[in-house]
């Protein structure tokens, strides 16, 4: 943009300097001076949008905080955050059980995820042919880009008739179903991500290990995934800041009951499938209005610890590496 | 400057052709104005096709429609961003749940059809209000119950603010609330959802308006009365409700202008019933 601006006023500068009928005209309109301004008007122009972006996102963060903070003037927060009673039509507004629900989901979309995940991975970098790895990878790029609607919609017609049928469920749906769902999602985003941080690891690691003597199952387990560990940590957590703020799918599989879950099946609810569920339906002015903000609040505030967790872990990585 | 004076040129030149278009539009219909609808996804079908018909007509007047919600509709009237506030209960009275909105008024535009749903495996086909509401409070856990097969009933219900669930309470369980926690009911997001979660899950019931069944799902008599729009129209099937247009006090203008095409006996005839709504004149009081 700056280089194309400057080549049209070069150009356009030295004809009107040629044919220009004013000799007057004053010295600090030259190119040099044009040029200086384009460079500066460009500046400010980056400037202002960087600006501008930490201005929206700043006021979108107090507007949430700031009207989810009035959820207090009516609610202890104690009760707000420990109660499991939410009835908001009878003035009782208990997230305890959305906060819970949120943390068991992430953590079973972990704990099936992780292995699974990591093993692609290693598998992609460390064993497969060439050609395994030229198809598999951009297969798992590609499962990122699909719509999360879809995978709801799948784990509603497809997922949750089979759990039903495997475990004699009157009710597929609950948290298995939601972390099945979720796992397939964050599956390849962890995936490849500890994908890439393992083909960084350096191959005289690897040398020096064989050289030893060490099979293959040593040179990974002993050698390679320490030395990726912080890598593969923040795809987990990239993996998890994925899972918590997941709504779309989760929504259409979790059955959206205010209940604390009973074991894997049975309907729950969790922080995001119930904002959504219940956005739409609530009186403005509320304090069911501003307990879901503050829900919402909340929910920023995970992710955003998560961010921070990632950018901790992520430049000790690479001066290990 | 040579790039300014383009710029300015080409500002005058699209000024003058909108002034030219704005000039030409205002000849052909005398009522003008935005009018702006909100509220229940159930009658926005309705609104969108009525606004298409309504704007062949006056083609000065612009009309802008969404659906979020029920309780969207009067909250958007009394906040001053919606002329209409599209409603599937009449929200100038209080409703379970739900406090009258006052100084708007209601006027009804349609009749929107509903019936309890079950999976194509479940052998009742008829239910009574008080099974109904044994089932919606969790005292019936059972489809041996009700005179079924002997398995656990799977209750689908919608979130607290849905109109069909206000009107299903209203009609279908005479005004008492469903409990979630003691029926473990699970909470489809829309009507959408709602069939097809009935449909995939077996031993399941729930409830929805009559467009959305079909495939795997069955209507349920209610009360032994079948659920068809005739049976509606001759009195004898009562899970219907109103749908109505809320209005900050009487419509005027543009708004008004609107609200009586969509009560209009040629919009009520012809477009609405293609739609799987019933006209408000069919139904005896």
């Amino acid at each position: 943009m700056s280089t194309m601006l400057q080549r049209a006023g070069n150009g356009e500068g030295s004809t009107v300097l040629k044919q220009s009928p004013y000799k007057e005209k004053p010295r600090s309109f030259d190119r040099l001076f044009r040029t200086r301004l384009n460079n500066k008007m460009f500046r400010i122009i980056c400037f202002s949008s960087i600006a501008l972006l930490c201005i929206v996102l700043f006021s979108i963060i107090l507007f949430i905080g700031r009207t989810g903070i009035l959820a207090f003037q009516s609610v202890p927060a104690a009760t707000f955050f420990l109660s499991t009673n939410w009835t908001p039509e009878d003035e009782q507004f208990g997230a305890g059980l959305f906060i819970y629900g949120t943390l068991a989901l992430t953590a079973l979309t972990l704990l099936i995820s992780t292995p699974i995940s990591v093993g692609i991975a290693v598998f992609l970098s460390e064993i497969a042919p060439d050609w395994v790895k030229k198809t598999v990878r951009p297969i798992l790029d590609l499962l990122v880009g699909i719509p999360s609607v879809v995978y709801g919609y799948l784990g509603l017609t497809v997922l949750i008739p089979f759990l039903q049928n495997v475990f004699g469920q009157p009710i597929g749906e609950g948290l298995l179903a939601a972390a099945l769902v979720l796992t397939l999602m964050t599956l390849p985003t962890i995936a490849r991500v500890s994908d890439d941080s393992i083909v960084a690891v350096p191959k005289k690691y690897r040398d020096a290990a064989y050289a030893l003597g060490s099979t293959r199952l040593q040179v990974i387990t002993k050698i390679v995934l320490p030395a990726a560990n912080r890598g593969i940590m923040s795809a987990v957590i990239l993996g998890m800041a994925r899972a918590i703020g997941e709504t779309m799918a989760v929504v259409m599989v979790i059955g959206n009951s205010p209940i604390i879950a009973e074991g894997l099946f049975g309907a729950t609810s969790v922080l995001t499938s119930n904002i959504v569920m219940q956005i739409m339906n609530v009186a403005f002015d509320s304090t069911w209005n501003y307990a879901l903000y503050m829900m919402a609040f909340l929910l920023l505030l995970i992710s955003l610890i998560l961010i921070i967790l990632i950018r901790v872990i992520r430049p000790k990585g690479e001066v290990n590496v | 400057m040579k790039l300014f004076n383009k710029f300015t040129a080409i500002v005058l030149a699209s000024a003058l052709v909108i002034s030219a278009g704005a000039t030409l539009t205002s000849a052909a219909s005398s009522l003008s104005g935005k009018i702006t609808v909100n509220g229940s996804s159930a009658l926005l079908p309705m609104t969108l096709q009525a606004a298409k018909e309504f704007k062949k007509k006056n083609p000065r007047v612009r009309i802008a429609a969404s659906g979020s919600g029920s309780i969207t509709g009067p909250q958007s009237v009394k906040k001053g961003i919606a002329d209409i506030g599209a409603v599937d209960w009449d929200a100038s009275t209080s409703v379970p749940g739900f406090p009258a909105f006052s100084g708007q008024v209601a006027t009804p535009v349609a009749v929107i059809p509903f019936a309890a749903i079950v999976n194509k495996n479940v052998s009742v086909d008829n239910l009574t209000s008080d099974q109904l509401k044994g089932i919606y409070t969790g005292k019936i856990k059972n489809w041996k119950e009700v005179g079924g097969a002997d398995a656990a009933i799977v209750v689908v219900t919608r979130s607290f603010g849905s109109g069909t669930r206000v009107n299903f309470e209203l009609k279908a369980l005479g005004g008492t609330r469903i409990d979630e926690k003691a029926s473990g009911s699970i909470a489809a997001s829309n009507s959408g959802t709602m069939a097809t979660t009935v449909g995939s899950k077996p031993n399941s019931i729930g409830y929805v308006d009559l467009p959305y069944i079909k495939g795997d799902i069955k209507a349920l008599k209610f009360e032994g009365v079948e659920a068809t729009t005739a049976n509606i129209v001759n009195g004898k099937y009562k899970i219907w409700g109103t749908g109505y247009y809320m209005t900050a006090g009487q419509p005027t203008g543009a708004t008004k202008a609107f609200i009586d095409y969509v009560t209009s006996k040629e919009f009520q005839q012809g477009s609405l019933k293609k739609l799987k709504f019933i006209p408000l004149a069919s139904i005896k009081k």
